[in-house]
C-alpha cells in the first residue's frame, strides 16, 4: 500500500515539474509569461463572443447570443487545444523520457491540466466580463454546468491520449488532424443545439460527446428556456470507453517513442 | 545489482531488420565497474541506454534493485531552448533535491559563471558535458551510466571527474564506455566487448582490451 502511495506522490511530484517547464518552454519570461496560458485563450473566446453579439442578431431560437457563444466556445477551444497538444506530444518531449520515471502519460497530464485550467479561467473571466457589462445572466444552474466541464475535460483527456498515440505511431495522423478537426466542428455542438435541428437527425449529433457535454453546460446555463437534450448515461459510457482506450494506447506508446 | 536478461535489440533498417544485440546477458554487482568496448556502431551506447530506460530493448528485460542514473552522454538529459538553471530546476523537482545545495554544487563542479543562466543550446559541447556530468553526480545514484562523455573536458575537468566519481564515490558501480583503453584500465576492473551483436564478457579488463585489439 506505502509503496502505491509512493508512487503516486512520485507521479505527482513529476507532473508538477513537468507543468512548470512547460509553462516555462512554452511562454518563456517575457512581458506577462506563463500568463499566457490563460491570456490566449481569453483573446479567442472574448474576440469571438463580441463578434458574435456585435453581428448576429441578439437571440437565436430565443437564446441570448453572448451567452450562448461563451458556453459553446470554451469547450470547443479546450477541445481543440488539448487535441492539438496533444499531436507529437512525446517526441516533442522526448528528451525529457531521458529520466525514468518521467512517462509518456505524465507528459500528456501536465498538458491536460494546463490546457483545462487555462481555457477554465479564460471562460471563468470571460463569463464574468459578460455577467459584469450586462451581456450575459449568471446559470441557472451551476451544478449542471459544471458537470458538463467535468465530462467536456474527461473527453479531451480521452482524444488527447488517442491522438497523442496515434500521431507516435502514425505520420499521416498529423497531416490529416487539422483537417479532420476543422470539418468536425459542426459535431462540436458548439454553434448549434440538438433542438434546433429536426428531430429524425438529432441522433448524429448526439452520438458526439462533446455535443453531450456542451448541451449539459446550456442546461446548466439556460436552464429549461434552452431546451438541452443529453444523456448522461450514454456520455458516461462513451466518454469512459474512450479515455480507456486512449489511457492503454498511451500506456503501450513508450516503444515506438524515439528519445533522443 | 542490474541484471540484463535475454537482452534482443532491433533497428529497423533498409526495408529490414538490424539486429545490433542478441541475447545479451550479464549481471553488475554493486561496486562494480565494468568497461563495454566495441567497434564503432556495435551497440555500446545502445546497451547502456537501455540499462538506463532510455531505450526499450525489442526482448529482454533489465531488473534494477539499484538506482541507476540516465546514460551520461554528448547528448539527452537537457531540453536545449531552456537554460542550464532552468534544467537545473527541473531535475531536482523531480528527484527531490534541495535546489540551493544543487545549485551551489553544479556552480562549483561544472564552473560555467553566469553562462548557466543561458539557453543550453548556445553551450558548447564541452560545457554541456560540464553541466551534465555535474548535474549525473549531483544526484547519488548506486550506478552511474557514462557513454564517453568524460573524454571531452579539458585536464582539470577530467581531473575533477576523477577525483568526484572515482575517490569519493569509489563504492558506486559505473558501466563505462569508451575508446580510450588506457582509461578503460586504470578504472575498471572488469571489461566486455560488443562485436557482431554478441556480448562477451572477458575474465580481465587485460583480456578485453586484447580481443578488442584483435578486432
Amino acid at each position: 500500500m506505502t509503496t502505491l502511495l509512493q508512487s503516486f506522490a512520485v507521479q505527482g511530484t513529476v507532473i508538477w515539474a513537468l507543468i512548470l517547464r512547460e509553462m516555462q518552454t512554452r511562454y518563456g519570461r517575457e512581458n506577462i509569461g506563463f500568463l499566457w496560458i490563460v491570456g490566449e485563450p481569453i483573446i479567442f473566446c472574448a474576440g469571438v463572443a463580441i463578434l458574435w453579439t456585435l453581428i448576429r442578431p441578439s437571440h437565436e431560437h430565443g437564446l441570448p447570443m453572448t451567452a450562448f457563444v461563451v458556453t459553446g466556445y470554451v469547450p470547443l477551444t479546450m477541445w481543440r487545444h488539448c487535441v492539438g497538444r496533444g499531436v507529437k506530444a512525446f517526441e516533442a518531449n522526448g528528451a525529457l523520457l531521458f529520466h525514468r520515471h518521467v512517462t509518456p502519460l505524465d507528459i500528456l497530464l501536465a498538458r491536460w491540466v494546463l490546457e483545462v485550467a487555462g481555457t477554465l479561467l479564460a471562460g471563468a473571466i470571460v463569463a464574468f466580463g459578460a455577467i459584469f457589462l450586462g451581456f450575459m445572466e449568471p446559470p441557472v444552474d451551476v451544478g449542471l454546468l459544471f458537470l458538463g466541464l467535468l465530462f467536456q475535460m474527461v473527453f479531451c483527456l480521452g482524444c488527447m491520449m488517442l491522438i497523442a498515440s496515434a500521431s507516435e505511431r502514425s505520420d499521416l495522423i498529423e497531416k490529416f488532424i487539422s483537417a479532420v478537426m476543422y470539418l468536425s466542428i459542426p459535431l462540436s455542438g458548439a454553434f448549434v443545439m440538438v433542438s434546433w435541428i429536426p428531430e429524425k437527425y438529432q441522433w448524429i449529433l448526439l452520438l458526439s460527446p462533446s455535443v453531450q457535454s456542451i448541451e449539459m453546460v446550456r442546461a446548466g446555463q439556460f436552464g429549461p428556456a434552452g431546451h438541452a437534450i443529453y444523456d448522461v448515461i450514454y456520455a458516461t459510457w462513451s466518454i469512459a470507453l474512450l479515455s480507456l482506450w486512449g489511457l492503454s494506447l498511451t500506456l503501450r506508446s513508450r516503444r515506438f517513442i524515439t528519445v533522443i | 545489482m542490474i541484471s540484463c536478461i535475454d537482452i534482443t535489440h532491433e533497428y529497423p533498417a533498409h526495408g529490414g531488420r538490424r539486429r545490433v544485440l542478441d541475447h545479451v546477458n550479464f549481471d553488475l554487482e554493486p561496486g562494480q565497474k565494468l568497461g563495454i568496448l566495441g567497434r564503432n556502431g556495435a551497440g555500446k551506447s545502445t546497451l547502456v541506454r537501455i540499462i538506463g530506460g532510455v531505450e526499450i530493448p525489442t526482448a529482454g528485460e533489465v531488473r534494477r534493485s539499484m538506482s541507476v542514473s540516465w546514460p551520461l552522454a554528448f547528448s539527452g538529459a537537457f531540453q536545449g531552448s531552456l537554460s542550464g538553471i532552468d534544467n537545473l530546476r527541473f531535475i531536482c523537482r523531480i528527484y527531490n533535491l534541495d535546489y540551493d545545495s544543487t545549485r551551489a554544487f553544479v556552480d562549483d563542479f561544472a564552473e560555467l559563471g553566469r553562462q548557466l543562466g543561458e539557453p543550453v543550446k548556445t553551450y558548447s559541447s564541452g560545457m554541456r558535458a560540464r553541466l551534465a556530468f555535474a548535474l549525473t553526480i549531483a544526484i547519488e545514484f548506486d550506478c552511474y551510466l557514462i557513454d564517453e562523455v568524460i573524454m571531452v573536458g579539458d585536464a582539470r575537468f577530467t581531473r575533477r571527474c576523477q577525483e568526484e566519481l572515482f575517490e569519493k564515490r569509489g563504492d558506486r558501480s559505473i558501466i563505462l564506455v569508451s575508446h580510450e583503453m588506457n582509461f578503460i584500465r586504470t578504472v575498471c576492473d572488469s571489461a566486455a566487448v560488443i562485436h557482431n551483436s554478441h556480448f562477451t564478457m572477458c575474465d580481465s579488463v587485460a583480456d578485453a582490451i586484447s580481443f578488442y585489439d584483435s578486432l
